[in-house]
């Protein structure tokens, strides 16, 4: 774990809610023209005359000049969402402003308000609204979504991802690729998104063994993409395509000599060959080696270190080396004497790609030139040139492992980025999916269902498919998926109410209810906003979605495993109504996790008083541990209750970071 | 919206106000509702203008503006620029009669279907029974050269009920309600008609004398207007008879 140094400067700024509340609205209005599978894109112009055409929430965002804290933390927090599921930007802006406007409305219309000051009234009621609801969030929402969502959902194999239709038991569509390709369909366009997925199913298919499981080959991918992928420009994107071996994008500094295709050995080297003469803060103390010579001059050291070069390249001959990655930049000795012996060398690679190939071939850097051990030689099936584009890079293939990397081309660069990045988003997001459970923050601090606390939970409906029950409490089975259109909102709202009205029957206080009904109405927004161009299409899924709830769950066949049949044969092979062919996928947890981070960010948004000036992430490591980190702080000024919002901010923050 | 009565926040749950009962939380009046639902459109319309603004390359700035409290937006030449005081009109100027004409003939017009819908006090009484039992003074009378005509027609019903019978204005505020839908009891509605039927008899007699002998074109229009409006105040004292 590395430490974060968090620098918070703090200066006294009174915010008040209606401030926030305008500035999440004006964020919205920003997103709310690229959102739903309707939306435009945003064409971006940089001083220098690129342009861009994006609809990535994230992209959008944080391209926008803002020096305002609040719309700062807020698109911050969109950006360290998104940087963990990969998708659901522009939803989050959405949910966080039609809560905090019927927090805002409900906190107008509380008692008491227009009696005394209304501000500080108004956004005491807001704090404790916002408070309710992540509480709400933390304990009941997973058991809500486990019980009334997910049984309407279904489980997509991780078997197979090859082709959709190859499997004669799985359904037209309901696959790994069905996910991806609404996936890019949203991200990116509708053209090229079905070609996309293939690819990416390609991929993972290659990354994936046996005896690991999904999520295993997904955080693997996820962690080493920027070494897995090689953009190239100038291409077609329908030119994209996954070739073998792992490319260093680094060209060849001495002349390679690969005539046949014979396993080479190599090795890594991390410093210099030929010690360096002179380096900054060295002092050389010229002297011989205890011989005392008439004259001191550099001379004899300079002869010594070429001996020493010399010496290191007869021991990697002798090893049988022909080929060197190097972290850093040889001399010219170095290279003149690699190229005499015939070695390969590859200069100054990243760190990321040799870290991925010391990790797939097993073997250890040289970190000292005059101890080479034969654990530090790898053994390669073939590393040559490749031409990539207007590139020449190396690329290398281990033995023991057969890695394959992807090449995604695009007319330009920008487009090129903008297809590594909505790719790297689909790994994240197929992550999430296959493993709900990451979360270990909010599952430690779950409490376990009791029956007698809301009977609105029908848990005999509840089937094995989606959901697995251990010891009372209820988690979400991976790679549990429901069509997309805001299916997921308008069961969640009905179970909402549903919840709410059981809840006030039974002993709960009135906030209880309140927060729901909040809840309810404000996940609403999300279907309306999708279907703002054709209403009737609005009220058809309405009315689609909850005439399934009224009735029993449908039940979907369950893909076990390719080979497996169903457990319950009388399911019978056809889909239910609820899916349509067209409608695309989407991932429950993804929205489950989407949820808890608006509300988290909720409770940010509703501080009376915003003491963060600036925040200075240190863009280190990625895992942050609260108690152990040092927060600096400069006050400005000293009020109790300053230091007190200034704690809760930062370990908001910090929370987020954690999840 | 459908939070309803259903929220209700108990003040024993704020530490900083101990010593609160426990307020009955009303429903908030029609009009209220307007007036909210007014300033959340122009929230909406001021969220929706710096969203467009900050697409086209403005910074938003941490401070808000003086006047109105809006977030201010920075171009970039480096200046200022406030959405809602330089793009919407004003929010209070707007219903401030003294300024702006629509303002003032939107009164002028609610004080006329007031005037009409039953059970009505008759037209000409309305202003001067209106100022007469609320707030005593004069209605502030909008410009005449932005609304001639309905600015003109209720100048001029002011003048007569300064000339005629002191019982009309003691009958006007008798019956005079301040409320259109609220309407008496069916047993003292019958008086109630008769004597405003007969008033407004007595001011079209009036108003038909005077037109006989007027000699402008102006005040020929007008009194013809009071005679409109005079029997069409008949009419639905007739209807609320039946």
């Amino acid at each position: 774990l590395k430490k974060y140094k968090l620098e918070v400067m703090l200066s006294v700024k009174h915010l008040h809610l209606k401030h926030a509340l305008q500035t999440v609205c004006t964020l919205e209005a920003v997103i709310l023209r690229s959102f739903g599978p309707e939306g435009g894109q945003v064409l971006f112009t940089r001083d220098t005359g690129q342009a861009m055409l994006s609809c990535s929430g994230t992209q959008i965002l944080k391209a926008l000049r803002l020096e305002h804290p609040l719309a700062r933390m807020v698109v911050e927090c969109v950006w360290k969402h998104s940087a963990v599921t990969g998708d659901g930007s522009k939803t989050f802006v959405l949910l966080l402003a039609s809560i905090l406007r019927l927090i805002h409305a409900a906190a107008s219309k509380a008692p008491g308000v227009s009696q005394w000051s209304t501000e500080a009234a108004e956004a005491a009621t807001a704090r404790h609204l916002a408070d309710k609801l992540l509480a709400f969030a933390m304990t009941e929402l997973d058991d809500l979504i486990c019980v009334s969502v997910a049984p309407h959902g279904f489980c997509v194999s991780s078997e197979d991802f090859t082709t959709k239709t190859q499997l004669p038991s799985c359904p037209n569509g309901f696959c790994v690729q069905a996910l991806l390709s609404s996936f890019f369909h949203t991200r990116l366009d509708y053209v090229h998104c079905d070609f996309l997925s293939g690819l990416a199913c390609e991929l993972l298919g290659h990354w994936k063994f046996q005896n690991d499981t999904l999520s295993f080959a997904l955080q693997f991918l996820n962690d080493n993409f920027p070494a897995l992928h090689t953009q190239v420009s100038g291409f077609p994107v329908s030119s994209s395509h996954v070739i073998e071996g792992q490319v260093i994008h680094r060209d060849f500094a001495t002349p390679c000599l690969q005539v046949n295709n014979q396993p080479v050995k190599a090795v890594v080297v991390t410093e210099y060959l030929q010690p360096k003469l002179l380096r900054r803060g060295d002092m050389l103390d010229l002297g011989c080696g205890g011989r005392v010579t008439g004259e001191k001059s550099i001379i004899p050291f300079s002869a010594w270190t070429e001996r020493s070069l010399e010496s290191v390249i007869a021991t990697l001959q002798s090893l049988g080396v022909s080929v060197l990655l190097c972290a850093v930049k040889q001399s010219a000795a170095a290279l003149a004497l690699a190229a005499q012996a015939e070695m390969c060398l590859v200069e100054c690679v990243s760190e990321e790609e040799l870290s991925l190939f010391v990790r797939l071939s097993g073997v250890a850097p040289i970190s000292d030139c005059w101890m080479i051990q034969p654990e530090n030689v790898a053994t390669l099936t073939f590393c040559k040139p490749i031409q990539l584009g207007a590139h020449r890079y190396a690329d290398n293939l281990i033995t023991s492992f057969k890695p394959c990397s992807l090449v995604i081309c695009g007319s330009g660069e920008v487009q090129t980025e903008q297809y590594a990045s909505a790719f790297q988003d689909a790994i994240r997001m197929l992550f999430t999916t296959w493993e709900p459970t990451r979360m270990t923050e909010t599952t430690a601090l779950k409490k376990p269902v009791q029956s007698h606390q809301c009977t609105s939970l029908n848990a005999h409906n509840l089937t094995e498919d989606t959901v697995c029950r251990s010891s009372d409490v209820y988690v979400l089975k991976p790679g549990c998926v429901i069509p997309a259109g805001g299916t997921f909102e308008f069961l969640l709202h009905h179970a909402l109410l549903q919840h709410g009205r059981s809840c006030s029957a039974s002993n709960y206080t009135n906030t209880g209810v309140g927060v729901s009904q909040i809840l309810a109405d404000a996940l609403l927004t999300v279907p309306r906003q999708i279907y703002s161009h054709n209403l009737k299409s609005f009220l058809q899924t309405q009315t689609r979605v909850t005439s399934f709830t009224s009735n029993q769950p449908h039940h979907f066949m369950l893909l076990k495993n390719a080979r497996g049949t169903t457990e319950d044969p009388e399911k019978g092979d056809e889909p239910s109504k609820l899916f349509t062919l067209d409608s695309g996928l989407e991932s429950v947890s993804c929205k489950h996790q989407l949820l808890l981070a608006v509300l988290q960010c909720l409770t940010i948004c509703c501080v009376d008083s915003l003491f963060i000036r600036a925040l200075i992430f240190k863009p280190a490591a990625y895992l942050y541990s609260f108690y152990e980190s040092k927060i600096y702080v400069r006050c400005f000024s000293l009020f109790r209750s300053s230091i007190m919002a200034a704690v809760k901010i930062t370990h908001c923050l910090l929370h987020l970071v954690l999840v | 919206m459908a939070l309803n009565g259903g929220l209700c926040y108990h003040p024993a749950n704020i530490h900083m106000f101990p010593d609160e009962e426990d307020f009955e939380w009303e429903p908030p009046s029609e009009a209220e509702m307007k007036v909210i639902q007014a300033r959340r459109e122009r929230q909406d319309k001021i969220s929706k203008l710096m969203g467009d603004y900050l697409l086209k390359g403005y910074k938003m700035l941490g401070e808000c503006c003086d006047l109105c409290g809006t977030i201010l937006l920075q171009d970039k030449q480096q200046k200022n620029y406030c959405v809602s005081c330089q793009e919407l009109d004003s929010d209070i100027d707007k219903d401030n009669p003294a300024l702006n004409a629509q303002a003032a003939l939107s009164q002028v017009r609610e004080r006329q279907l007031a005037a009409q819908s039953p059970p009505p006090p008759h037209a000409p009484q309305l202003n001067g029974g209106a100022s007469s039992s609320q707030s005593g003074g004069t209605v502030p009378q909008p410009r005449p050269e932005h609304c001639e005509g309905a600015a003109a027609g209720g100048r001029a019903l002011l003048p007569p009920p300064v000339a005629p019978t002191p019982a009309a204005p003691a009958a006007a505020t008798t019956l005079a309600p301040s409320r259109p839908p609220v309407s008496p009891q069916s047993s003292t509605l019958r008086p109630v008609l008769q004597e405003a039927e007969e008033a407004v008899l007595t001011k079209l007699r009036w108003a038909t004398t005077q037109l006989q002998s007027s000699a402008s074109l102006e005040t020929s229009i007008q009194l013809c207007s009071l005679i409109t409006s005079c029997a069409s105040s008949l009419r639905s004292l007739k209807e609320l008879s039946q």
